[in-house]
């Protein structure tokens, strides 16, 4: 079975990132080093499809292979291996992070031409693509922790990739800075719980921890703090309120950077492990209902940031939180397969709006601000054409993917008592519909609103190509997880095949499904309403006429302000977190703590460590007879201390 | 009969002189000298218990030990013509380059 | 009875091919050094295939039945073939292997002048010597192997003999090495004295079955632990270990440092544990110093660890000398090395084989880094390793590894080392000990770090360009590899150590 060697695909392109990483700049022709960077991840892409398809033939019992590579850690009952779970939870995560991975390679051979970091690029993303087939595949929350630090390397080295360049106020290296930093309080998080979990299950690995879960009673409070310690590490890596700030500072990487890590696959491993720990969710309605707010409340807040940015990626950063967001309101109300499907179309098709906007921005040589492009359809057919597909999924009209996963969750919420939020996630979907038309309507129609020295062009072939794949897989990739409504009896295919992976948690779940299909089908027009209600006013305020935004924005100034300096977050947290911690680490830590205690006490230390230890030297005359004498009186002492 | 005391009182005191000549003594070859004394103990040590139990490997013993002796002052004494080469001592309390 | 004691010689020497090739090995370099004295690499390779051809039969010498070489009721043998041999035989033969390549790029060795071929010469009866030592279960071989290895050591000490230096260090090598040796026989000879016998199984078997005086016990054990100690440079039997280090070629301060250390650590292990074990005792954790137990011989041993150690690191701190250096940081590590002895048991033993294990590929490396600096630079000097680290970056970053493994910090494989060894000492209730371990890690980290700081952080006009030769490449690159590797994924040395702690008879 190609199964059992599931581990070529995690190993190849840790074989691809030493290579472009140790001969990467000797080679110096990008065709070597971007085919087998691309490469690498292409076969570990058809490893996961072909493995797709033996395990989907498998009987529903079997489907979980752990392919057992070593033990790395045995002290005692810890016992710490490399072995990797595929099951069907990770085989789509395996074949979203190949395939996307994949597709966003190809392009970024003939995005990051002629740069000099060409092989350095390769090499980190290789190893990004390692890292996060560790996290995905892992059979324990040790390796998948590794995993975790290791995709939060690889972002920090690309965020920063073009170290030497500006970005905002500031510069590319303070944006990695901060990026790293944040993560690594939500990774605090995720570390005590994996504490927290070993003391009490006395295991790491999933399979135990999940079956003991199960068995033995839990006290609650335990429960509670356990998950909620695990979603604090899922809010820092899928940027969640309160730690989502770093995400749109992410965006001074490159394009397929932001693409690939700060859309489709990276940010989405706290979804993934909220998902894959769905057992230990379950039993805390506290942390459900928490995850819950959590979500919806952020996917409403970032949308509304959303809708009045003027930077192509920055738009697209805040959509992405937003649309994270849904994905925690999904598992915050038991939908964990409606989460992880909307992670899949959100790959597709966030992925394709960010190649379409790398597509645009260097057409426009590295020209970000929407208010200054507009009618670029003539100039960027294909692009034009595909980032209207990603545009009309994400808003979710239907029947493009996004439609019907963002309906499910909207659905199981409301199917699950949470009216509120239902609401909440309403209004986002017409907000998302609203930022993601004028983004639209402002770069690709109207009239050309940039210099005349600047001729846009069509991206090459290699970039175009994985755009058009892509934007065929957001066209059609909804119908994988065709809701019950509408598929009759074969049901939900997504959701039936992820449906082993979360049956333990669904006995906790009480879904008492009140609701008619008459009220499902009600609801789907609601939101399709919605959508269409947002392209229509971004297609009124930005096309026919520009006059009314302006008045609203004058009128609604404050708000406006608001929302464009998105909530002051950003100086708030400045205030109340980072100053007093530079201000206490400068005034107490540093100059008192440091310098005079510690400091005083290590030097002290060593400085009598080494006047001790300039006698002792001297100990060594380099006289053989003293030696001889010594060695004498030595067994002579010991003699004596022997026998009194 | 002598008790074999008298024979280990004897080569303790052997073992004894020959190890404050090794610690004494700044001539490398009398040095030499005082570890082959050592080595002579040892070997009336080991003859006497030999005879005393009356098992002949404590006198197979003393054959090696005194090869091994030969050899060893073979090695020593080239490696004092070496010495003496580069620094035209055989002095021990000379020979102090390397310290602390 | 003639005739089967006879036969049971030639039995014998079916399990003994490892030796034997060594033996012929030895032979056949005399030889061909009277007829091809010119020839460069004749010599070496010779060696290598020797060595080669040792380990070959080392892995497939058939499993033992008995003791070999026994000659009647009572002489019960002479040589024991155990795991635990073979562990330390394959670890030497490593070392010699990497010896030998050392040499052949060594400036040192290739324009000593004189006879080359002594030198390889001698390695093969260094060799040979050490193989014994790890088997031998009988004083008197003990002490003739003992000795192959020091004289032929104390020879290659004073190799390059044209240099002042090196024959300073043999001198001195061979006048404290002569007491030491003096010293140990006279202790063989009271243990015969009180036994009867030269048998360390027949020794164990007397000492547990009569009331035996302590005084003359005391004073052979220890002045057998004296003479094993001065061959692993045990405080406050270590002194030689600097001057010798500094003095000899650099190539063979590395094999010392490894290879004779580890012979001596496995005679250590052994004979102690045979002499002394209690074989009707249940625990094998009291058992250990069982004979011994009106004295308190394993906090002796610790305390002598914590010694041996402290000394090795507080003046290693002063040394601007990289060799010296390196000289007292491994004198410092046998001191590491003595606490899993202080255990003896299981646990303790297995994590002296692991730690030999890493020590070995940490340590040659670091020795091969410094040589191939030296070779170049003609110093050993810290001062001239100044902004090495820009012009040499291959070699700055591998010395920099192996010196942090050294340290133990992670995810090098030397903290796996420090790992399991404290473990053991932790497990055991040796909590002090396993603390004053790890405060000298940390003094040693400073001593380490000085040469990366050197390396690294400060800049030098000092022209430098290293060309290393794919085959050094090579070398250095097989010493680095499982040093970072054996830091990450250390089953397979885990599970070594652990088929290896068996002792013959236990």
């Amino acid at each position: 079975m190609i199964t059992n060697y599931f581990y070529i695909a995690v190993i190849l392109p840790f074989i691809g990132f030493l290579f472009n990483g140790l001969l990467g700049s000797r080679i110096k022709n990008e065709k070597i080093i971007g085919w087998i960077g691309s490469g690498v991840v292409g076969i570990a892409f058809l490893i996961a499809v072909f493995s797709f398809i033996e395990v989907i033939s498998l009987p529903v019992g079997e489907r979980k292979i752990i392919i057992p590579l070593f033990k790395w850690i045995a002290v005692e009952r810890l016992d710490i291996s490399f072995s990797y779970l595929i099951d069907p939870l990770s085989l789509v995560m395996a074949l979203v992070v190949t395939g996307v991975g994949f597709l966003i390679h190809i392009y970024s051979i003939g995005y990051m031409h002629g740069d000099k970091g060409f092989w350095r690029f390769f090499a980190y993303l290789n190893l990004f693509i390692f890292m996060m087939m560790n996290l995905i595949l892992a059979d324990n929350f040790v390796l998948m922790f590794l995993g975790w630090e290791g995709v939060g390397l690889c972002s920090y080295l690309l965020i920063g990739f073009w170290y030497d360049r500006k970005f905002d106020k500031s510069t590319t290296a303070d944006a990695a800075k901060k990026a790293f930093i944040v993560n690594r309080v939500g990774d605090f998080g995720f570390l005590l719980g994996m504490f927290l979990i070993y003391k009490t299950f006395e295991s790491l690995n999933f399979e135990e921890v999940f079956v003991l879960a199960t068995k033995i009673p839990l006290n609650e409070v335990t429960i509670t703090l356990i998950t909620l310690f695990l979603f604090i590490g899922a809010t820092g890596k899928s940027a969640q309120i309160p730690l989502y700030v770093w995400l749109p500072d992410a965006m001074a990487g490159p394009t397929p950077v932001s693409a690939l890590i700060h859309a489709a696959t990276m940010v989405t491993a706290g979804v993934y492990m909220v998902s894959r720990c769905s057992v230990l969710f379950v039993q805390s309605e506290v942390t459900m209902m928490i995850v819950a707010v959590v979500g919806a409340f952020t996917a409403i807040f970032a949308a509304s940031m959303g809708l009045v940015q003027n930077d192509i990626k920055k738009i697209l950063a805040y959509s992405t939180i937003s649309q994270l967001g849904y994905m925690f309101l999904a598992s915050g109300v038991g939908a964990f397969s409606a989460a992880i499907f909307h992670l899949t179309t959100h790959a597709f098709f966030k992925a394709l709006l960010f190649l379409g906007a790398g597509s645009v921005i260097h057409a426009m040589h590295e020209e970000q601000n929407i208010k200054n492009m507009g009618g670029l359809k003539t100039y960027l057919p294909t692009t034009y054409k595909t980032f209207l597909v990603a545009s009309l999924a994400i808003a979710g009209i239907p029947p493009l993917s996004g439609f019907f996963s963002k309906d499910e969750i909207l659905w199981e919420t409301y199917a699950s008592g949470y009216y509120v939020l239902y609401l909440i996630g309403l209004i986002t979907a017409l907000m998302t519909a609203f930022y993601v038309f004028r983004l639209f309507n402002l770069t690709f129609e109207g009239k050309p609103r940039f210099p005349s020295h600047i001729h846009p062009h069509e991206s090459p072939k290699v970039m175009t190509v994985p755009l058009i794949i892509l934007a065929i897989l957001s066209a059609i990739g909804g119908f994988i997880g065709i809701p019950e409504v509408f598929s009759g009896e074969k049901g939900n295919l997504f959701k039936n095949w992820l449906h082993p992976i979360y049956e333990p948690a669904e006995t906790y779940l009480f879904h008492v499904n009140l609701h008619s299909h008459a009220t499902e089908i009600l609801l789907m027009i609601i939101s399709v309403l919605a959508g269409v209600a947002g392209i229509l006013m971004a297609r009124h305020f930005y096309l026919k006429s520009i006059k009314p935004i302006d008045w609203a924005i004058s009128k609604f100034k404050k708000l406006y302000n608001v929302l464009f300096n998105k909530y002051y977050v950003d100086e708030i947290y400045d205030l109340l977190i980072v100053t007093p911690i530079v201000k206490v680490s400068e005034k107490f830590l540093w100059k008192i703590n440091d310098t005079l205690l510690i400091d005083g006490f290590i030097n002290g230390t060593a400085e009598i460590i080494n006047d001790l230890a300039k006698v002792i030297r001297k100990v060594q005359t380099g006289i053989v007879q003293f030696y001889a004498l010594i060695m004498i009186f030595g067994i002579t002492l010991i003699i004596f201390l022997l026998l009194i | 009969m002598i008790p074999l005391k008298y024979y280990l009182i004897l080569s303790a005191a052997f073992f004894s002189i020959g190890i404050i000549g090794v610690l004494t003594r700044r001539n490398a070859i009398i040095i030499f000298m005082c570890i082959e004394l050592m080595l002579n103990a040892v070997n009336l040590t080991l003859v006497s218990f030999s005879s005393f139990f009356g098992d002949s490997s404590g006198q197979i013993f003393v054959f090696f030990v005194m090869a091994v002796a030969a050899a060893e002052a073979a090695v020593g004494l080239a490696i004092i013509i070496a010495l003496f080469r580069n620094k035209l001592t055989i002095n021990v309390d000379e020979v102090n380059i390397f310290k602390w | 009875m003639e005739n089967n004691s006879i036969q049971n010689i030639l039995e014998s020497l079916n399990y003994f091919t490892p030796e034997l090739a060594l033996m012929l090995t030895f032979f056949v370099l005399l030889l061909v050094d009277l007829f091809f004295r010119k020839s460069k690499y004749l010599l070496p390779a010779i060696s290598l295939v020797g060595f080669i051809v040792s380990g070959y039969l080392l892995v497939y010498t058939p499993d033992v039945k008995g003791f070999l070489f026994s000659t009647g009721m009572t002489n019960i043998g002479l040589y024991v073939i155990d795991p635990f041999s073979f562990f330390f035989k394959i670890l030497i033969l490593l070392a010699m292997i990497y010896t030998i390549l050392f040499s052949l790029s060594s400036k040192e060795i290739n324009e000593a002048g004189g006879n080359r071929g002594e030198y390889y010469v001698l390695l093969s009866s260094f060799a040979l010597g050490m193989f014994l030592l790890t088997s031998t279960i009988d004083l008197l071989l003990m002490y003739l192997s003992f000795e192959l290895v020091s004289l032929s050591s104390y020879i290659l000490a004073g190799f390059t003999r044209n240099v002042k230096r090196s024959a300073e260090a043999s001198l001195k090598y061979i006048i404290f090495g002569a007491v030491a040796s003096g010293a140990m026989l006279y202790g063989i000879s009271i243990l015969y004295g009180l036994t009867g016998t030269t048998n360390l199984y027949l020794i164990n078997f007397y000492l547990s079955n009569q009331n035996i005086e302590s005084l003359p016990l005391v004073i052979a054990g220890l002045l057998i632990i004296g003479g094993i100690g001065f061959k692993i440079s045990m405080a406050p039997f270590h002194f030689w270990t600097p001057d010798v280090y500094e003095g000899a070629p650099i190539t063979i301060t590395a094999v010392l440092s490894v290879a004779s250390k580890a012979a001596g650590f496995a005679l250590l292990i052994r004979s102690l544990k045979i002499m002394f074990i209690d074989y009707t005792a249940t625990n094998l954790q009291s058992s250990a110093w069982a004979i011994l137990s009106q004295f308190k011989w394993n906090e002796l041993i610790a305390g002598l660890a914590v010694l041996t150690m402290t000394l090795g690191n507080l003046a290693a701190l002063w040394q601007s000398n990289l060799k010296r250096m390196l000289a007292y940081s491994s004198i410092a590590h046998a001191g590491y090395m003595l606490t899993g002895f202080v255990i003896l048991d299981n646990q303790g033993i297995m994590a002296i084989l692991i730690y030999f294990f890493i020590y070995l590929f940490m340590n040659l490396g670091a020795f091969f880094v410094v040589m191939l600096i030296a070779d170049k630079l003609g110093s050993e000097e810290m001062e001239d390793y100044t902004g090495l680290g820009y012009k040499a970056p291959f070699l700055g970053v591998s010395l920099t590894i192996f010196l942090i493994s050294l340290t133990g910090i992670p995810p090098t494989a030397g903290f796996v080392a420090k790992l399991y060894l404290f473990g053991a000492l932790i497990k055991a209730k040796w909590i002090w000990l396993a603390v004053i371990g790890v405060l000298n890690s940390v003094i040693s980290l400073y001593y380490y770090l000085k040469v990366v700081k050197n390396m690294f952080l400060r800049e030098s006009e000092i022209e430098y360009s290293h060309n290393l030769g794919h085959g050094n490449l090579l070398i250095t690159l097989s010493l680095l590899i499982p040093t970072l590797l054996f830091g990450i994924y250390f089953k397979p040395i885990i599970e070594f150590a652990e088929q290896s702690v068996r002792i013959f008879g236990f």
